[in-house]
């Protein structure tokens, strides 16, 4: 690429991230010739970190798990209601639904209920963009699996939806659940009946504008479009870019999500903005962790390949900054996304710190 | 789940039996038609599409800026805005329809202007997709190599995928609004669009096709042409009618005739193809299936409501209706050549 500005320089720099030298003199290839002893060691120190974070857990009285249990059922009810379901054509149907409720854990509608509901509205208000966001995400990994992009055959355990349906039928059931993502957020009966009528309508407008604006070709497609641009490049790709394509391809997705929940909760610009960089914060943070867990733990732990990303040669932080470093970058971007929330209530926005320390202590 | 209003319209245009017509007098008359000047004196359709073509065009370039990633900005604007030249030159039905039935309702053009330029862009990201090898696998599109041919598979697909929210994006920021178009109409505009693009609507008729049933009976190959063209029509002209202020009889009307407008343009495509006196199409198995006979049976009764639908507005908007009526004229008569006129405003 000619002129390439790495996005840093357009959108709001998530604070400092790392100190330059750091950068500079980072083991390029270090964990590729780590040896086992150290990965144990690294290993060890993410489990801690779990550890930790389930005793802060229960010290609030707050039930994470239950939470996000009672979120995802929710969020699937919802979702299933979404697709027609007795007009034609059936297959097409019974294709986004195979693809839309595979499973998955649904972050990104709990963050956008969790949004809502820190600003004060109901959660019922933002069910429908939650809904949205999860079936944007589902419409990106449906096109990301395809033999032309990633090639996948397998997802969440459960071969991929060109591999059951065929290729055609996966790109329109992508399409379809973009524009039913789209069609369910503007749809007035997607709303319950005790939404403010004089301002909901401008609300969902501005809603609709967030989530466009970050999937497209300045948001998520620019993340894919990145990173594919970077695949197969023998030289090491820098970390602006590296932060470039996750900003982009995970927490634009993630910002969306949080930043939507909160404008249908009718929270003011001040706390929009602040959720904003929380959610940038938790994007980047969400593929740090990625990255350290893949060359930290087993495949059997994972629940995926691991160390898919060393066989590949893929870029990751480990292989640019080395692991501790990394480990220190993940536990900054974590504190800068707590920090965002220390102005709102502590009860109402219990939710969205646990996400954070979710995202950044989990094991797989 | 509860459908929206209008899908008590879907699937099923009333063909009422017309007395039949020997095959041959009745495919001439269209194509001794084709070189007559458009049926109303008064008004110029021709000059009247040349000149949006133009309006649609400069407010898609100014939509679609190069910025990085380059790579994608590039192919998006390849896939949407014309090459040099006569290449690429597209027709642009869909916005003329949404502008003139809202200039139809005496509501300013700039009221519209900006879902016209999304409907283009939904357009053509449901053609980047369509044209992949996986699909129809077409090499060219409007005479050049199609996106995927030129910018490679992958970028294709993004390229679709990111035209789609572009196109509400645009709508939201260019539309004038919450004055004259209150929020509340704008969202139904969006909601109109994503629909018109999704499972019920496009993107069924592009399974359809691929399922084979353009290959079969009169009614699956009337769902095809119904989903794939009929929807997205429906949606210009119901999008025109809610950024004029329509009521909701008028809406309903104008959708109605936006429907029928659109399989009635996709029919004669056909018609002609098959006779050889237009572009090639891949799906003249359309004609295979209906026959000769009923097709142009089915142009004449599609012609006959969509007519009836614009008489509807007459009285109340004399000569503001007259844009309607040649539509309907120009679909089935093809009296100029759009493609010319581009070139040549």
């Amino acid at each position: 690429m000619a002129a390439f500005h790495p996005l840093v320089a357009s959108r709001v720099r998530i604070s400092p991230l790392l100190p330059a030298a750091a950068a500079a003199t980072a083991p390029v290839y270090a964990c590729a010739a780590m040896p086992y002893a150290r990965r144990r060691r690294f290993s060890a120190i993410v489990a801690t970190a779990a550890a930790a974070a389930a005793a802060a857990s229960s010290a609030t009285e707050f039930d994470f798990n239950t939470y996000m249990g009672e979120k995802a059922a929710a969020v699937n009810r919802a979702l299933d209601a979404s697709i027609p379901a007795d007009e034609p054509p059936a297959a097409l149907h019974e294709a986004m639904r195979y693809s839309l409720l595979a499973g998955g854990k649904r972050v990104r509608p709990a963050l956008c209920l969790a949004a809502c509901a820190v600003v004060g509205g109901r959660e019922a208000w933002a069910m429908p963009a939650a809904a949205a966001v999860e079936m944007v995400h589902t419409m990106s990994l449906v096109h990301d699996d395809l033999p032309c992009m990633d090639d996948d055959d397998l997802r969440r355990g459960k071969p991929t939806c060109h591999v059951v349906y065929g290729e055609p039928i996966a790109v329109l059931t992508g399409d379809a659940l973009l524009s039913l993502s789209f069609h369910h957020m503007a749809r007035t009966d997607s709303y319950p009946p005790d939404v403010d009528a004089d301002k909901h309508p401008a609300r969902v407008v501005r809603s609709i504008g967030e989530l466009a604006r970050c999937i497209g070709s300045e948001g998520l497609v620019a993340g894919q479009v990145v990173d594919l641009e970077m695949t197969g490049s023998a030289e090491p790709v820098p970390i602006d870019r590296l932060e470039y394509i996750h900003l982009h391809k995970t927490a634009a997705l993630l910002e969306a999500s949080v930043v939507i929940g909160a404008i249908l909760g009718g929270g003011s610009n001040e706390q929009i903005e602040r959720l904003r960089m929380y959610a940038r914060s938790i994007g980047l943070l969400f593929q740090v962790v990625d990255d350290i867990l893949d060359v930290t733990k087993s495949s059997e732990e994972l629940g995926k390949t691991a160390g898919k990303d060393l066989a590949s040669d893929k870029t990751t932080y480990p292989k640019l900054l080395g692991l501790e470093k990394s480990r220190e970058f993940a536990e900054r971007l974590l504190s800068d996304a707590r920090e965002q929330l220390s102005g709102f209530d502590k009860e109402k926005a219990a939710p969205l710190l646990h996400l954070a320390n979710y995202i950044a202590y989990r094991q797989n | 789940m509860a459908l929206s209003s209008l899908s008590s319209l879907s699937m099923s245009l009333p063909l009422q039996k017309l007395p039949s017509v020997s095959k041959s007098s009745r495919f001439m008359s269209i194509r001794a038609h084709s070189a007559a000047p458009a049926a109303s004196p008064s008004f110029d359709l021709r000059r009247y599409w040349t000149s949006l073509i133009a309006e649609v065009e400069s407010e898609l370039d100014a939509a679609m800026p190069i910025r990085p990633p380059e790579s994608i900005h590039s192919a998006m604007r390849y896939a949407v805005l014309p090459g040099a030249g006569n290449e690429g030159t597209a027709k642009r039905a869909p916005p003329v329809l949404c502008v003139a039935a809202c200039e139809l309702l005496g509501a300013p053009r700039a009221a519209a202007l900006p879902a016209a330029v999304a409907l283009e862009m939904l357009h053509a990201a449901s053609l980047v997709h369509d044209d992949l090898p996986c699909f129809d696998a077409a090499p060219t599109r409007r005479g050049r190599p199609s996106t995927h041919a030129a910018y490679g598979t992958d970028m294709a697909v993004l390229a679709g995928d990111a035209l789609f929210p572009l196109a509400y994006t645009h709508v939201i920021s260019h539309t004038p609004s919450p004055d004259p178009v209150p929020h509340a109409i704008l969202v139904r505009v969006l909601g109109e669009l994503a629909r018109a693009v999704g499972s019920t609507g496009m993107a069924a008729g592009q399974f359809l096709d691929l399922a084979g049933a353009s290959a079969l009976g009169e009614a699956e190959v009337m769902q095809v042409l119904t989903k794939k063209f009929g929807e997205m029509a429906e949606c210009s002209a119901a999008c025109g009618a809610m950024l004029g202020g329509a009521d909701p009889d008028e809406e309903a009307a104008l959708r109605r005739y936006g429907r029928t407008i659109g399989v009635l343009y996709e029919l004669v495509d056909d018609l002609r193809s098959a006779s050889g006196n237009g572009k090639m199409r891949s799906n003249a198995s359309v004609l295979r299936a209906l026959g000769m006979d009923r097709a142009l049976g089915i142009v004449e009764e599609l012609k006959a409501q969509a007519k009836t639908e614009a008489d509807r507005f007459a009285d109340k908007y004399g000569d503001r209706v007259r844009p309607l009526y040649s539509f309907v004229d120009y679909a089935v008569e093809r009296g100029f050549e759009l493609r010319d006129a581009a070139a040549t405003p």
